[in-house]
């Protein structure tokens, strides 16, 4: 199956806008994860608030995975 | 249903000699949130009562027991009344006989231990072929005895010492006789080897011969075993014919414990006490009532008007169908008590955004069945899984429109009927699940505008929740005049945009123009009913894929295809049903709360309720 150069940049290109987003948001869940546990272990009432707050990055690969699909549509297109 | 249930706030003014009759009927009718008391000059805080401290007393002697005893049970609340005299002299003697018991077992723990080291140190006689009085102890010889690794070794720079010996080994454990006189020299020569002695004085006391001894010792090992077993079984029907009895007094001292530490939160005066509180609305009448019934109307009862400081208990008040979803406010923070309650809000919603995720019949009917099952198994989490059983059959519903049963819209030859297909109009679904955010957020302004009236005004309430509303149709007709889809100049737009910032600024102020992007970054956010959907359809389509491979390969390859779909299919859903609950309930908690609600009420927690139960 010969595909042409620009169809395999494209598909990289999607790649790339879900792969380092979603590593983006790991870091930052990370963080807050540990924070949040830390927050829990003194005080269980928080567990709402932790989960809510460890689950807010996730936008950041919510939004690449729509460009990444948006990204694959242009190669349908091209 | 929309707000928290209305509150009178009360005071209650009673000579010292009603207090006990007051805190008693306040007790049994579990209706007011006791408001503490802080200290001033002229009003000091409440003493508990005289049997406080002994009935604490008593109460602690009573868990420790129970602890002692492992009495695990829960606690379950009684009507019944006790004598603490009766309870006192109760415990205090098997407090006595539990010690007794206990100290018998440590005892006999200890005497079967010795028994059993005696019995080794035997063995070790049995294994070097010696009897227990040749042990000595002798004037001319002596005796070691213990283990050494290379006993052949050892012998050869023994016979350099001295011939005068005598050493019995089999492999490691040895015994050797020596000369008085060439005892020290043969010990240091032991040391070199390692040697490892072991104290046999004990058995030199012992009469006749290894095997008889041993006998004797493995008789009276079993014995003492028997004696173990038989406290552990006393104590065993002494916990249970005591349990049941010893539950109820602790909850009996609970509770009584619970009204003699109450004046800790009355204020106080020399001969007078006064209880501040909260009384939800409907009950107020009834309480006075009942209040002036046990006390034969010696109290001052009055409703005071509620100040705009007061921090008023909330006790949220839904249809039964709703209140399951009380349970993911709590789990958040509560509304204040001026707030609407966003209980209504997240029953309507929540199971939507879920279904429209998880989106599955196969994988609704599933999760519909699971809940069901869990909810009869863990009662004590029924409200949890309420929701879930709701977001279950929205699941089903969407199924239904997007045509997909476990990931596929093919089912034996018949295309399921469907209204949008997500996995071929995924721009659609991406439209869609965007305009399910513009409608949800502008509903949360919406409520925010109501709340802020309530509490500021309108004016106030416009400038500062619909301007939102106002900046997002700017922006929807600046985006449309400028794609040529609307013929009308930029300007219209751009200048609606300009007005709404204006009023922006007027209602919150810099804060307001800093959050700007914030409402577009919180529609987009609803991306996620897309995309979260999307994932967890191409992940079921990938299992039905592979075990289709299976199936079609035949043969012992189709048990392979069987397992593939059934571990492939639970844990998408495993993972499906966790995203889909945390992203609805975050849309919820971050995009929609964030636009009306404040939260961090205080719970309504009526006096009596700790220790009596709801």
């Amino acid at each position: 199956m010969a595909v042409d150069i620009n169809t395999g940049l494209i598909a990289l290109g999607a790649a790339a806008a879900i792969g380092v987003s979603a590593i983006a948001a790991a870091m930052a869940e990370k963080t807050i994860g540990a924070a949040a546990v830390g927050a829990m272990a003194e005080k269980e009432e928080l567990f709402g608030k932790g989960l809510i707050l460890t689950v807010i990055p996730e936008t950041i690969v919510i939004f690449g995975l729509v460009i990444a699909i948006m990204i694959i549509g242009m190669a349908g297109a091209a | 249903m929309l707000h928290p249930q209305s509150m009178a706030k009360i005071g209650i003014l009673g000579p010292d000699t009603e207090m006990e009759r007051t805190i008693g009927a306040l007790h049994k009718m579990r209706v007011l949130h006791i408001v503490e008391h802080k200290k001033k000059a002229d009003l000091d805080i409440g003493a508990p009562l005289a049997k406080a401290s002994r009935l604490s007393d008593i109460l602690v002697k009573t868990r420790s027991l129970c602890a002692a005893l492992e009495i695990k049970e829960k606690i379950q609340p009684t009507k019944e009344s006790f004598s603490l005299n009766v309870i006192e002299k109760e415990i205090t003697n098997a407090e006595k006989e539990i010690a007794a018991a206990q100290q018998n077992l440590r005892d006999t723990e200890a005497e079967k231990k010795r028994k059993q080291e005696l019995k080794e140190k035997l063995g070790f006689l049995q294994a070097v072929g010696l009897e227990p009085e040749m042990l000595g102890p002798f004037e001319s010889l002596a005796v070691f005895a213990g283990q050494l690794a290379d006993a052949a070794a050892f012998e050869v720079d023994l016979k350099k010492i001295t011939s005068h010996y005598h050493l019995i080994h089999s492999n490691n454990p040895i015994a050797l006789f020596v000369t008085i006189k060439k005892s020290a020299d043969a010990q240091a020569l032991l040391g070199q080897y390692h040697f490892s002695p072991i104290d046999l004085s004990a058995l030199t006391d012992l009469k006749g011969s290894v095997s008889k001894n041993s006998a004797l010792l493995e008789q009276s090992i079993r014995q003492l075993e028997q004696e173990k077993q038989d406290i552990l079984a006393s104590l065993e029907s002494f916990r249970k014919k005591r349990a049941a009895n010893w539950l109820k007094y602790v909850s009996y001292m609970e509770q009584e414990l619970e009204k003699a530490e109450a004046p800790l939160k009355f204020g106080k005066t020399e001969e007078a006490f006064v209880i501040h509180g909260w009384v939800p609305e409907g009950k107020l009448e009834k309480t006075i009532g009942l209040l002036n019934k046990a006390t034969s109307e010696r109290l001052y009862i009055e409703k005071m008007p509620i100040d705009k400081h007061d921090k008023v208990p909330v006790e949220l008040e839904n249809p039964k169908a709703v209140r399951p979803f009380e349970f993911l406010m709590r789990m958040y923070t509560l509304p204040l008590y001026k707030e609407l309650d966003p209980t209504f809000f997240l029953f309507m919603s929540f199971p939507l955004l879920f279904g429209f995720m998880l989106g599955d019949m196969g994988y609704g009917l599933t999760s519909l069945i699971l809940f069901w099952l869990l909810k009869k198994k863990f009662p004590q989490a029924r409200a949890f899984f309420d929701t879930l059983l709701f977001a279950s059959l929205a699941t089903i519903f969407f199924g239904a429109l997007f045509g997909e049963f476990f990931g596929e819209e093919v089912l034996f030859g018949y295309e399921l009927p469907h209204i949008l297909s997500r996995t071929h109009q995924m721009m659609a679904l991406l439209v869609l699940a965007i305009a399910v955010g513009v409608v949800h957020v502008n509903a949360g302004l919406i409520a925010g505008f109501f709340n802020a009236k309530k509490a500021h005004g309108f004016k106030k309430a416009f400038f500062e929740k619909l301007s939102w509303i106002v900046l997002q149709a700017g922006v929807a007709l600046l985006a449309l005049s400028l794609t040529k889809t609307l013929a009308l100049h930029w300007s219209i737009g751009a200048a609606i945009i300009a007005l709404a910032v204006v009023f922006l600024y007027l209602g919150e102020g810099i804060n307001g123009l800093v959050e700007l992007p914030g409402i577009f970054s919180n529609i987009l956010s609803y991306a996620r009913l897309m995309a979260i959907g999307l994932a967890s359809v191409q992940l079921a389509l990938v299992i039905n894929e592979f075990a289709k491979e299976f199936f079609h390969a035949g043969g012992i390859s189709i048990v392979w295809g069987v397992l593939l779909l059934v571990i492939g299919h639970v844990i998408n859903l495993a993972v499906g049903l966790l995203g889909s609950f945390l992203h609805s309930l975050r849309l919820h908690y971050v995009e929609f709360f964030t636009k009306f609600f404040k939260g961090g009420g205080t719970p309504f927690q009526a006096f009596g309720v700790k220790t009596q139960g709801g």
